[in-house]
């Protein structure tokens, strides 16, 4: 990568002079999913730094738990308890009802969070979750309690401005995760490396910063890290009380000792901000020399998270001009982007955009594997795509609601009352559109929705389809084919 | 370069009169894009129709190959598995010390009817027990100490297929949501993702619009820009066709109601409807199996087998199976000793298995010893890049040193 900034330059904070719209507009597609003109304008007006305060709070806003996980928290040890004292037939039949009833779960899950998630308040932190979440990752396919889940997330959410060891010493605590990573599984006398492992090679250091019997040693002081119906507890007849070696150091450590070993390590520094990089800024390597600058820098504040997320975001690097537009954004982004640009309610309806998160490749609370999304290109490929446009039409068609069945019914109408009800995009947003003359109108359109200048051919292109002598002969069908248009071409798939 | 129509393939003229506005040629005559310079500059012979085919069916997470080929007659595969061994009674027998799991059937019928090789004890030097590394030295045929950003797959494409194929076909095809590492060379190559259930079939007024919208470059292109653009403009003309050859397909098998089997018969009807794509890549997983093993893996095996069986058998009625290998490979097998959970840990060698009509079936090479330590893990005696050249070689008709960076020992199983 060619950067002209030095290691020194790169962190500095941007210059007050280059508070333009411009970065403003960067700043909040990066930090969240898009940028409507009240949060600019509120951002320009506060500056930088004050902007940087609110995205990333001290106290990050709580998610407020949704009620079928409540149900499923309360429910679980009544069901293990009826499971226990049935029949084998009857025990099949009752595994088959719990797990459909975790499915449903996460999917009213899935719907929560899209919708808490999609509020300009919220998208900063709930991104930062996001990030932290496909670092120390956890999945439904193999946790198939969907409250273990949730209750991972929210130990994220909760501890993502705090320091990175503690966050870490969490996240050994998760129940999601014991189970994810075999801690349960991991005894005396019968070690199973797989948390060791991959906290080393994936969650702190990254591989070549630790040996098979720093792993080895490791996984024995990880043992007795247990959980039951969603509570850990520690296990003192299960723990390895004998001596380990790791990384040179021989003692009778635990898991919390071996994590402060683990951030004693140069690497520690600077992997966690290279996972971060490729999350928000490029799909290429910043050099060592930069990451070993911001590194240090991050380890002399004791690895505060808030710190590193105020002081990359608000660095001369991150608002380098090679680097603004040319993102390509995740399905989440992309999906919640296009509900901020129209401003509307993520509907209740999670079989409905299921399946689109499914084929973009990204199933929410579902990675592939411990190593997470790879993001950037791998979104893209041609079934990918087509999915993307799927989707993005989808948000234009009128809602039928003789076609949703009781359950969904009764949750539309709750979200209504609620004062949830833009779920698709109608005649009303686009009208302001209709009422400009084409040229002017295409200017406007492009402005909203795209993150780069469009190219002038582009512009005369969607002038040309709103021009009054272009099919469909209805002014707001044109906007509406035009825009839809926009939403599937590459210029509208980066940020 | 001129951008007189007739210059361009014929895929770019079917992209042109996809319009339903008949965009056709105005979106030609001031620039020329891209794509259009590089499909011109072919050095080498385009791929043709009818040229041997090869799938790649990925065992995602790791393989346990000694509960896969079991060593039926060694006492030391017993008490290195007091739980988790399979019985002797029960293993469907190859030759008189090794047989195959009993969840195995499918593809015992076929080592029976000659059609299936099973290479054994096949890993590599210094080998990597990480999921992510292991694949990646895999599918990029790399040392372990090395790291390649592109695919053993990919680097075949550059050097034996650099022009492009008879009707712009891609040249290699996923069954899978991402781009397999394996597929990703040096230069850009045309592949194409379709989801086990097939491409979703929607009309598209807009599209005139787009395919005009799309052709622009994006304004201060990047390589990711670049990228999403050829990537969008390549889907759009494959769309078409992919999805009316899936569709109008009649196989000629039964497969299994699974989306492992669905892939393969995805790829049958590609093959069948005459695309010169020559990879196929498919998945099935994850056989990352720590805890409680024995179910999963039997569950996997059984799909594995029957979805390979039914795969063969729609080929070879549809006279096509002369003209495909099938190649299974996994990041690593899993340790001998089994662990407490009822499972295994990350190991290293294992056997693969390669099926096909011209195949020489059987078991080649030699089984692992089986004189380890707890906690130790088998010595490979087949470097995975040898069965690579084998194929290169001797299927593909490629360049196996080109391709691999060095002659590989090949074996005899083609």
């Amino acid at each position: 990568m060619k950067l002209t900034l030095t290691p020194s330059e790169a962190w500095q904070p941007l210059p007050v002079d280059e508070w333009d719209e411009a970065a403003a507009l960067h700043l909040l597609r990066r930090t969240g999913w898009s940028a409507q003109t009240p949060e600019v304008d509120r951002a320009l007006a506060d500056g930088l730094d004050v902007t940087l305060q609110r995205l990333f709070p001290a106290t990050p806003p709580a998610m407020r738990t949704p009620p079928s996980i409540v149900a499923l928290e309360e429910d679980t040890p009544e069901f293990a308890a009826k499971i226990r004292a049935a029949a084998p037939a009857e025990r099949r039949e009752l595994y088959q009802q719990a797990r459909e009833r975790s499915r449903n779960a996460l999917l009213d899950l899935t719907a929560q969070w899209l919708q808490h998630a999609s509020r300009p308040e919220f998208a900063a932190v709930e991104k930062w979750t996001l990030f932290l979440g496909n670092v120390y990752v956890v999945a439904a396919r193999k946790v198939q309690n969907s409250a273990l889940l949730y209750r991972h997330q929210d130990m994220l959410r909760r501890n993502c401005t705090g320091t990175a060891p503690d966050l870490t010493k969490a996240v050994l605590r998760s129940p999601a995760m014991i189970n994810y990573l075999d801690l349960q599984q991991n005894r005396n006398g019968a070690p199973n490396e797989n948390f060791a492992r991959e906290l080393m090679e994936l969650f702190t250091l990254g591989i070549g910063h630790y040996t098979e019997n720093d792993i080895k040693d490791a996984a024995r002081a990880f043992t007795g890290y247990v959980q039951r119906f969603g509570d850990y507890r520690f296990e003192p007849r299960l723990h390895d009380h004998s001596p380990k070696t790791i990384f040179g150091h021989t003692g009778n450590f635990d898991g919390d000792n071996v994590i402060d070993l683990i951030y004693a390590q140069k690497a520690a520094g600077t992997h966690l901000p290279a996972l971060l990089t490729r999350f928000y800024l490029t799909d290429e390597t910043l050099p060592d020399g930069h990451l070993d600058a911001l590194g240090d820098w991050w380890r002399a504040t004791g690895f505060d998270l808030r710190q590193l997320a105020q002081r990359y975001f608000s660095s001369r690097l991150f608002f380098a001009p090679q680097f603004r537009g040319g993102y390509i954004k995740s399905p989440v982004q992309f999906f919640l982007g296009l509900v901020q640009d129209f401003s509307l309610d993520v509907p209740p309806l999670p079989r409905r955009f299921e399946p689109a998160f499914r084929q973009m490749g990204q199933v929410l609370y579902d990675p592939p594997n411990v190593r997470g999304w790879v993001g950037g290109r791998e979104w893209i490929s041609s079934t990918t795509i087509e999915a993307r446009r799927v989707l993005a039409r989808a948000f234009f068609q009128p809602f039928d609601e003789t076609r949703l069945n009781a359950d969904e019914q009764r949750t539309v109408a709750a979200a209504r009352a609620a004062g949830e009800k833009a779920f698709t995009v109608t005649d009303n947003t686009l009208q302001p559109y209709a009422a400009l003359n084409p040229d002017d109108a295409a200017a406007r359109l492009l402005r909203q929705l795209l993150s780069l200048p469009a190219s002038e051919a582009y512009r005369r292109a969607i002038g040309a389809a709103l021009a009054s002598d272009g099919k469909p002969a209805r002014p707001l069908a044109r906007v509406r084919d035009a825009v839809v248009t926009v939403l599937e071409t590459p210029e509208y798939q980066l940020c | 370069m001129k951008n007189h129509p007739n210059f361009l393939p014929s895929s770019r003229r079917e992209f042109l009169t996809m319009s339903a506005k008949g965009i056709g040629l105005l979106a030609f005559t001031h620039y020329a894009p891209s794509f259009l310079v590089s499909s011109a500059r072919a050095e080498v012979p385009a791929p043709r129709k009818d040229m041997p085919i090869l799938v790649i069916v990925q065992l995602a997470g790791g393989n346990d190959g000694l509960n896969t080929v079991v060593p039926f007659e060694d006492d030391r595969y017993y008490r290195l598995r007091p739980s988790l061994a399979v019985s002797k009674d029960k293993v469907l027998r190859l030759d008189d010390h090794l047989g195959l799991n009993p969840a195995c059937a499918g593809l015992h019928r076929l080592a029976q009817e000659g059609k299936l090789a099973i290479i054994q004890n096949v890993g590599y030097p210094n080998p990597n027990r990480s999921h992510f590394r292991s694949t990646d030295i895999w599918e990029t045929a790399s040392e372990s100490n090395e790291f390649v950003s592109t695919g053993f797959v990919g680097r075949y494409f550059d050097n034996c297929c650099g022009g492009a194929p008879a009707g712009n076909d891609p040249l290699g095809v996923h069954l899978t949501g991402e781009v397999p590492e394996i597929f990703l060379g040096d230069r850009e190559h045309e592949t194409f993702g379709v989801l086990p259930y097939g491409n979703l079939n929607r009309r598209n007024e807009n599209l005139g619009l787009l395919e005009k919208l799309v052709q622009q470059p994006v304004a201060g292109e990047n390589e990711s820009a670049s990228y999403l653009r050829h990537t969008m403009m390549d889907t759009l003309v494959t769309e078409r066709k992919v999805a009316d050859l899936l569709s109008r397909y009649q196989p000629a098998a039964e497969y299994p109601r699974n989306a492992f089997a669905a892939e393969l018969r995805n790829v049958a009807a590609l093959i069948a409807g005459g695309l010169s794509t020559r990879v196929y890549f498919v998945s099935l997983g994850s056989f990352d199996t720590h805890v409680n093993q024995q179910g999963r893996h039997e569950q996997l095996l059984t799909t594995l087998g029957d979805g390979l069986s039914a795969f063969q058998k729609d080929l070879e009625a549809h006279q096509l199976a002369g003209q495909v290998l099938a190649m299974t490979f996994s990041e690593f097998g899993r340790r001998p000793m089994e662990n407490d959970g009822k499972g295994t840990d990350h190991g290293t060698a294992a056997p693969l298995f390669v099926m096909g009509a011209k195949v020489k079936g059987g078991l080649h090479g030699t089984a692992p010893d089986l004189s380890v330590d707890r906690n130790q893990d088998l010595t490979y005696s087949v470097d995975f890049r040898q069965v690579y050249a084998t194929v290169i070689d001797r299927w593909l008709a490629g360049d196996s040193a080109a391709v691999l960076g060095r002659k590989f020992e090949p074996l005899g199983f083609i």
